[in-house]
């Protein structure tokens, strides 16, 4: 087999195999957990190999001590704030005895000096301990994050590959057929899909899918069906996003020396297109998915409300305001580190994808 | 020598004027620019123009629907929708403006220094952005809005409502002006009119305000063309998760707020509010899109 | 490749629609909706440990699980007592000493028995100063509780509960308290098992699975932030309940809720946003009623220009309950007195009414003849749509009635609590809701040495009212002396400005009867019963 074959055929495989997880995943099949694991080797596989062939192994074990830092630095910084936010975790409406609130705050170590509170927090996160919700009564932290996360990942996720399933064709068609009415419809359409708070836009979705339709439920997390609209609502923004990005990275490549060099030659459109431009226009668009998958994980606190999808994101609005300073912390870090790693993940991308960048 | 005095024959007017003329030919950009203004002009004369005063309840016409009297109908409380909706347009538009010439001025400040001065202050400073770039927006936004709010800074009920939004807001968005403004710092210190300067002695803020800064306005005001209807945006998800405008004051991020769950009892409640917020929003992407390809010699046709 | 991938994936998503061929007319869970009450739970409840928890989402579910030693007779619109797990109490020595005899023979839902030991267990885990209840002060007026939960007492033995040698329980209090049963109708007083803690741990014996109870349900799913499932307890010792699942959907979000309910995915949704109840209030499954809560006004009298009492009077007349009343829309009850309707001790014959003239009048006196010079003063409230509505109203009134133009000051919840505490504006709202059903939770609140009384006023013989009349037995004596308090509080002193008392609403399914709404906000769903679909 030639190795251009082997190549195809890795690829192919891949893909078949975490398209059947995702799809397995969407339609609420218990996803065997052997397919997990090999999912998990694959991609790990691949990394370690990339990562080795590339010699980046210093560069990775860098960035892990600058994100590790940097996770203690924003740990710190939003103790800080919590702590000059006016009003503590156990101030309610009705006012608590003394001899109660006294009781509180020595179970919680809050009758401490500030520093040592710190001091008992940081050496809690060194060990992996994110300690106890102070609202949720006897929940750990880490409990809170375990049963929440998933569903926002699964959320965040199908909502990111949406708004690439739609986005990236509807920018390449945009360009290609640039200054027409498609050209100029998908761009309004792109606009649009800006232009209206995303509460206002599940509003509508609901009021037309479910009310006037009936094709699907208004809210909860139960199955596919109940996927669909939380899904599209939280994917049209960054889709619109991508689509516009996409549109102009297009036509920059398009009009560049090389691609005309391509037509010159006489190659057929077709193979510019997906040959040529494509591969070169979608860079731009890849190195967006950092800022993007922030997007995608503030926004899905509106969303997961809105939907009543038992995710993460309520807790990061709700915990702050109940004071309830571990769970704002262990949200707040979670966030950072879906972040910080994503970023790692589009930096290694690009450097896949741009031979010229060479991040060691 | 030749290079420099070519380099300095374009000089910022040309390319303005240049620019202008391109951005005259983009139809949708005119329109909407002059959508936009028609907005400013309503919000300034909110007074003139508004039949009622939008705080005022009418108690005996709790969501009335719209008539001759009110012709936009009432809200919950009796007030005239159309009245609520020109004041929103006041406080949307401050929120908006003023928030991006606040994050503007400490992002442009930063990113400068940071660029200009390059080598250990630019690693320290561009350290710090990065660490800003990995803490969720929404919780540092949280926490600020509710430290300001809590200040007390200002008198006048006005601008005390604004407050902890527009700081809030600012906090969170300079961050990525100073990047770009970075950006163009670096690429702009390279070239050799501000290298011959350098070498004539003049000074760093003579440079940086004389030649730096008129090269990456271009992109700056591109950037705030976008940034100005995110705040306007951003402000009506601070009222969802309710910390955004206080009362009585209206905006039409406060209006969408309290119209969506109306969408199926009392639908005038929100169609009002959406159809405005939207123009608005694709006006100023539209002038934006305009703006930035009018800057952008690369997207001549 | 491409071929084979694409009809790998459309074979893999034609395969995964047949998947699930659900039994019409039941749910996810496997519940038939026809024996499921699904519900809306308004928040996760954040603990269903009932010496912890505090909230009401977790009393909801709480109060179907377990039963404590008395029960509200719901019936009776006066609310008395009626016995659950225990069958009869008596008091002597002007209500000091207290005896309860207990129901024998009770198990619980893994089959032992209950005993009187499991619940000096739970008031002595209550007491304790380790499990830092929030609740624990609802037992202080028990012998040495306040000591023993300071830790200056550490021998619970010294606690003046005791269980007689019949097995009765035996209380003793630190000084009278007519209305000592009532408290023990609240969930934190219910019996607990030691052994269970033990088992599974502080942190899970509450999870599904582990959580064991007296009540007429059981808890058979607990997925946090998710779901909730009750099961009909077989062992409960009453009449066994009626339905045989109580789902409760966890969902934040009002809207949410109600469009579920439109759906036809949940049977009842409470607490209904204002902005529609002028909808809501339209339709055939609305359903309105009375609560035990009131909404008021304070003034901070130690702040110019409300150290005046003229002033206070002259505001307290410049506000028409009425108006007010009638932006909310939810048909809450105009509030002259300081006890809510539907309890005893209400009265709309004492405090100040709307007068316009009057009100113009004192502050004449107090020496404002140019009101447009009137001092700068602001209305502090916290961020809620409800009570926006009402300060938004009450900002118009005054400038409409009076010409004396307020600021508004809302401020996040927790925030305001704080500036409630340290420095509480010229007005502010304030609501309270009774923990047990008599007039002394209310009037208590206004005493001089009270910590939820942020006005600054104070008043020795209304203090004296209050001591006296918790010791009395007699109800239409006690009435006569709140009488009078209150006339020293609303007229008098003129501290407060009770608005309205408080109303709750529901939407609630034609399919469902015998739908639990009562005053005392208490949920028990084990008498529902569920129409077949026609």
């Amino acid at each position: 087999m030639s190795r251009e074959r082997k190549r195809k055929l890795i690829t192919s495989v891949l893909s078949i195999l975490f398209a059947a997880t995702v799809l397995l995943n969407f339609f609420n099949y218990e996803v065997p957990t052997f397919l997990w694991a090999l999912d998990g080797i694959v991609l790990f596989g691949l990394l370690s190999y990339y990562i080795i062939t590339q010699k980046l192994v210093t560069y990775m074990v860098k960035r892990s001590l600058e994100a590790a830092v940097v996770l203690v630095i924003i740990a710190t910084m939003t103790f800080l704030l919590l702590r000059i936010i006016p009003g503590g975790p156990f101030d309610q409406e009705k006012a608590l005895p003394p001899e109660v609130i006294a009781n509180i705050e020595a179970k919680y170590q809050l009758n401490e000096p500030v520093y040592m509170q710190y001091y008992y927090y940081i050496s809690g996160l060194l060990r992996g301990d994110l300690g106890e919700s102070y609202k949720y009564v006897g929940r750990s932290v880490t409990d809170i994050l375990a049963e929440t996360l998933p569903n926002s990942i699964q959320l965040g996720f199908y909502a990111l590959l949406i708004s690439f399933l739609i986005g990236i064709p509807t920018g390449v068609i945009a360009a290609s057929k640039h200054n027409t009415w498609i050209d100029n419809l998908s761009m309004t359409l792109a606009i649009s899909g800006v232009s209206l708070p995303s509460f206002l836009v599940a509003a509508i979705f609901i009021l037309v899918f479910c009310f006037s339709l009936n094709w699907l439920p208004p809210a909860l997390w139960e199955g596919p069906e109940y996927y669909i609209l939380p899904i599209v609502v939280l994917g049209i923004r960054p889709a619109a996003v991508i689509a516009r990005l996409t549109r102009s990275s297009v036509l920059e490549v398009i009009s560049s020396d090389y691609i005309r060099t391509a037509r010159a030659k006489g190659l057929s459109e077709r193979s510019i297109l997906f040959k040529h431009v494509l591969k070169n226009s979608l860079i731009p668009v890849l190195t967006f998915s950092g800022p993007l998958i922030a997007g995608i994980l503030s926004g899905s606190f509106i969303i997961e409300m809105i939907f009543a999808v038992p995710g993460m994101g309520k807790h990061l609005i709700q915990s702050v305001s109940n004071r309830d300073y571990p769970l704002v912390l262990g949200v707040t870090l979670i966030f950072s580190v879906l972040l910080v790693l994503s970023n790692l993940v589009v930096d290694l991308l690009y450097s896949f994808f741009d031979p010229r960048i060479n991040l060691s | 020598m030749s290079n420099i005095t070519q380099q300095q024959i374009r000089t910022p007017k040309s390319l303005w004027s240049e620019s202008y003329d391109r951005l005259k030919k983009n139809k949708a950009s005119v329109v909407s620019f002059w959508f936009i203004v028609v907005i400013c002009l309503v919000a300034l004369f909110a007074e003139t123009l508004a039949p009622y005063p939008y705080y005022e309840q009418y108690i005996d016409d709790i969501l009335a629907s719209p008539n001759s009297k009110y012709l936009l109908g009432t809200d919950s409380l009796g007030r005239d929708m159309l009245s609520r909706l020109i004041y929103g347009a006041r406080m949307s538009m401050a929120v908006g403006i003023f928030t991006a010439i606040i994050s503007l001025f400490i992002g442009a400040t930063y990113g400068a220094i940071s660029g200009w001065f390059g080598g250990k202050i630019d690693a320290v400073l561009m350290r710090f952005v990065d660490i800003l770039y990995s803490i969720p927006t929404l919780v540092l936004l949280i926490l600020v809005k509710v430290i300001f709010d809590s200040l007390n800074l200002f008198e006048d009920p006005e601008l005390k409502a604004l407050t902890g939004i527009l700081l809030a807001l600012s906090v969170v968005g300079w961050v990525n002006l100073a990047r770009v403004v970075r950006g163009q710092v670096l690429q702009v210190k390279e070239m050799t009119y501000v290298e011959a300067a350098k070498a004539m002695g003049a000074s760093h803020i003579w440079i940086l305000i004389k030649h730096v800064f008129p090269n990456i306005l271009g992109p700056v005001i591109v950037l705030l063309t976008f940034q100005i209807p995110a705040n306007i945006l951003f402000e009506s998800f601070l009222s969802f998760i309710g910390l955004g405008l206080q009362p009585p004051f209206s905006s039409w991020g406060v209006l969408a707020n309290e119209g969506w769950r109306s969408l199926r009892s009392f639908p005038h409640l929100i169609v009002s509010p959406g159809i405005v917020l939207f123009l608005v929003m694709l006006s100023f992407n539209l002038f934006g899109d305009g703006l930035r390809d009018a800057f952008d010699p690369k997207m001549k046709k | 490749m491409l071929k084979v991938l694409i009809t790998f994936l459309l074979a893999l998503s034609f395969l995964a629609c047949t998947k699930k061929d659900k039994q019409s007319g039941s749910n996810e869970y496997g519940l038939k909706n026809s024996e499921t009450l699904r519900i809306v739970v308004d928040r996760e409840p954040p603990s269903l440990d009932w010496s912890i928890a505090t909230d009401t989402e977790s009393a909801l579910i709480t109060n179907n699980l377990m039963e404590g030693l008395v029960a509200y007779n719901l019936k009776d619109p006066e609310l008395s007592l009626q016995p659950a797990l225990a069958l009869k109490w008596t008091s002597s020595e002007n209500a000091k000493k207290w005896t309860f005899k207990l129901r024998r023979g009770v198990k619980w839902s893994d089959g032992v028995e209950f005993t009187a030991q499991q619940i000096v267990d739970s008031w002595v885990r209550l007491l304790s100063p380790l499990t830092a209840s929030e609740y624990a002060y609802f037992l202080f007026g028990i012998k040495n509780a306040k000591e023993f939960n300071k830790g200056t007492i550490k021998d619970s033995k010294q606690l003046g509960i005791k269980v007689s040698p019949q097995g009765d329980i035996q209380v003793e209090l630190e000084s009278s308290m007519s209305y000592f049963p009532y408290l023990l109708t609240h969930s934190s007083t219910f019996p607990i098992r030691l052994d269970l803690i033990k088992k599974h741990g502080v942190n899970k014996w509450t999870e599904a699975g582990n959580h064991v109870g007296l009540g007429p349900f059981n808890l058979k799913v607990w997925e946090h932030d998710k779901v909730i499932i009750l099961e009909r307890n077989e062992r409960y010792y009453g009449e066994k309940a009626k339905v045989k699942n109580v789902l409760g959907y966890i969902v934040g979000e009002k809207s949410t809720a109600l469009n579920l309910f439109d759906n036809g995915q949940v049977d009842a949704v409470k607490d209904l946003p204002k902005s529609e109840l002028r909808f809501l209030a339209k339709k055939k499954e609305f359903i309105k009623e009375s609560m035990l809560g009131i909404f008021y006004l304070g003034f901070n009298v130690k702040k110019a220009p409300f150290d005046n009492v003229l002033v206070r009077k002259a505001f307290i007349h410049a506000i028409d309950r009425n108006e007010i009343v009638k932006v909310l829309g939810a048909g809450e009850v105009p509030l002259k007195g300081w006890v809510p309707q539907g309890m005893f001790g209400h009265n709309n014959n004492v405090g100040l009414a709307f007068d316009v003239a009057k009100a113009k009048k004192y502050l004449n006196e107090a020496g404002f003849t140019d009101l447009t010079k009137f001092p700068k003063i602001e209305i502090g409230f916290n961020t809620n749509e409800n009570h926006q509505r009402v300060i938004e109203n009450v900002q118009a009134q005054l400038k409409r009635n009076l010409g004396i133009s307020v600021d508004l000051k809302n401020e996040e919840w927790k925030v305001y609590l704080n500036t409630l505490k340290s420095n509480a504006p010229h007005m502010f709202r304030m609501g309270w809701v009774a923990d047990y059903p008599d007039p002394d939770n209310f009037l208590n609140l206004m005493t001089s040495y009270s910590d939820n009384n942020h006005t600054g006023w104070g008043d020795t013989q209304y203090d004296h009212y209050i001591e006296e009349a918790v010791s009395v037995a007699d109800k239409s004596v006690r009435k006569l002396i709140y009488q009078k308090a209150q006339k020293i509080l609303l007229e008098k002193g003129a501290s407060v400005f009770p608005t309205y008392s408080m109303v709750q609403t529901h939407m609630v399914s034609q399919r469902v009867k015998n739908f639990p709404v009562n005053a005392v906000y208490q949920f028990l769903f084990k008498d529902v019963e569920l129409e077949k679909a026609k």
